[in-house]
Order: C-alpha cells, then structure tokens, then sequence
C-alpha cells in the first residue's frame, strides 16, 4: 500500500465515480502529472473499478431477495431497551452481583434495643436450660438417694440377719 | 415475547437476591451441626408462645456488649453459635407434645446425639442430648413436656452447662420461671 492511498483515495474514488468537480479532477490529474505514484495509483484503481464492472452478477431468485429483506426486520432493535443486546444483559447482570456485594459488605447491624432485645431472650434461653438442669439435678439426687437407701438397708438387714444366725449358733 | 419473560425472569432474580439476607440468616442455623428440627406444633397447640432464634451474628453483638461488665459472660457467649427456643403452652393436653418429644428424640439418636439425662415420670419428661466431636460439644437438646408447656431449647455451639448459674446473674434480666 503506498503513500498516497490514504491521502488520496476519497479523491481518487470520487474521480472515478465521477462526483469531483470538473476543477478538482483537473487538479487532481494535473498533480498525477508530476507524481508518478499518484498517477499509479489513479490506475490502479481505474483497472479495478473496470474489473469490478466486468463481473456478471446473478440477479437473485425472488423468493430468496424477500426473504433476505425481512432479515434485517427480524433483527432490527425494538424500540426501547433490548435486553439480549450484549452490553443490556452485561448491565443486568452486573445488578445482582451489585446486591450480593453490597449484602457481603454491609452485614446488618442492630440497634442497641435489638441487641437488648437478644440480651434477654438469651437469658430466657438459660433460664430455661437452668430448669431443665434443675429438674433432672432433682431427679438424679432423688434416684442416688434412693439407691444409697436401698443400698444401706440391703447392708443393715444382711448385717442384722448375721449378727442374729451367728447368736443362735452361740445358744447351740 | 421473549423480551417480557427475560424481563420477568430478571425481576424475579432481583427479588429473590433481594431477600437473601433473610434466607441466610435463617439457613445459617440449619446448615450448623448442632441444629435440631423440632416440627412444629402451631397447629395444635397454636403460635409457641415464647419462640426464640438467634443466630452467630447477634450472640457475637451480644457478647461484644457484655465483654466491659462480665468478660465469663462474653467468653460464654462468644462460643455459641445460635441459640433457639420454642415453648408451647400445652394447656393440660400434653398428648401430641409428648408425641413430637419421642419424634425428635428418635432423630437425635439416629444422628449421632448422646442421651446426657432423660427423666420419664409419669407427669414430666425431660431429656437432655448433646452433641460432640472430636471432644468439642457442637450442640446442646433440651425438651421438657409436663401438663403446662412443651419446651424445646436448642443450643448451636459450645457450652457450658455449670456457668449457667454465673452468666445468669450477669445477664441481668429477671426472669422467674415456676418450677414444679
């Protein structure tokens, strides 16, 4: 690609479409005069325009130009927000991880009356744990109680039933 | 078409992260080890009426508002992780109570919680499972039935049953529970 294809090319396409002026394309073949690369590059072009022109295009079926023409229909955007359009549904989906960070970084904090609140429902919790406590405590002293009882009568009465045997022994 | 319910389904995504919140704090108990499902019994008793739920995020505040008057207190709190309650006035009618006891006790035992004390009279049941690995308690059971009420206490995390009696004090709430 040389120098001038940037510089140039509007006006070497307007010339060869014919849509400069009758001073500018005198110009501009004036230029190509002197330039030797520009005039190649007025060629180029030229042959390839002459090129383009040479090709047969197939005019398409029209049941296929129809249904080509109602393509861009389907496809045109709604009017408004469409959300299958890439940067709506990056927005949307940007909405959710938004909450969820908002959520992870502001952990809720309660107020003094909440936290008193929770002051005394831990106590009611305990309180209840100490009943609890208190009751099975009464009922394990009760059970100890009883067996230690049992246990001593047991002991008393076997002592008590010796110590009578071992007299009657005596009196024989 | 397909806008409306891509729409729809957007909003109702944004509803629903909206409530997470209130969702996690209620899950944040169920997924702990120490949780216990005790049913519920509204339908036959009515509404509890004392229901109790505290999660880690609260017991941490509560700990960190006793750690300047009592730092046993805040050291006793700081290890639990939830606390919850529900307690049914069983108005003499103790029957489906007493069914839902026997319910979760079976659970319990299914699910690797040791019997720690259980009185059977004929008036009162009592039971207190725990629940331990690796020598640490990751939850404590307690369900009471008698005549009067149905209690059900659930403790998520480690405690201490003989500091009861010390933190209480240092809670400063009166409560008088009857005892019968």
């Amino acid at each position: 690609m040389n120098k001038y294809d940037d510089k140039w090319e509007d006006r070497i396409n307007a010339l060869l479409d014919g849509e400069l002026s009758d001073t500018d394309a005198e110009a501009l073949k004036a230029e190509a005069t002197d330039d030797r690369e520009l005039a190649g590059a007025i060629v180029e072009a030229y042959q390839l325009q002459r090129a383009m022109d040479a090709v047969h295009v197939e005019r398409a079926p029209a049941s296929l130009r129809k249904r080509l023409r109602t393509i861009p229909r389907k496809h045109r955007a709604a009017s408004g927000i469409n959300l299958f359009q890439p940067r709506w549904a990056m927005a949307l989906t940007a909405i959710p991880l938004a909450i969820i960070a908002v959520n992870l970084m502001q952990p809720d904090t309660p107020s003094a009356d909440e936290i008193a609140k929770a002051r005394q429902q831990l106590a009611i919790a305990f309180a209840y744990l100490d009943k609890a406590g208190s009751i099975t405590g009464r009922e394990i002293e009760s059970t100890i109680a009883h067996t230690m009882a049992d246990a001593l009568r047991g002991s008393v009465n076997r002592t008590i039933k010796f110590s009578n045997e071992h007299t009657k022994e005596k009196e024989v | 078409m397909k806008r409306t319910i891509m729409t729809k389904l957007m909003t109702g995504l944004i509803c629903a992260l909206l409530s997470l919140p209130a969702i996690a704090q209620e899950d944040e108990l169920k997924d702990l080890p120490g949780y216990v499902d005790f049913g519920d019994l509204s339908s036959l008793y009515g509404e509890p009426k004392i229901i109790i739920n505290l999660g880690g995020t609260m017991l941490n505040f509560v700990s960190m508002m006793s750690s300047a008057n009592s730092p046993e207190t805040s050291e006793l709190i700081s290890k639990l992780k939830g606390v919850r309650v529900q307690i049914y006035s069983t108005d003499k009618n103790p029957d489906a109570a007493r069914a839902q006891f026997n319910k979760v006790k079976g659970d319990l035992k299914s699910s690797g919680w040791e019997p720690i004390v259980q009185v059977n009279e004929e008036d009162q049941q009592v039971l207190i499972y725990m629940k331990m690995k690796d020598g640490n308690m990751e939850g404590m059971t307690v369900m009471v039935v008698d005549d009067e009420e149905a209690v059900f206490v659930n403790v998520i995390g480690q405690l201490n049953p003989a500091e009861l009696g010390k933190v209480m004090d240092s809670l400063d709430v009166d409560v008088d529970l009857d005892l019968p």
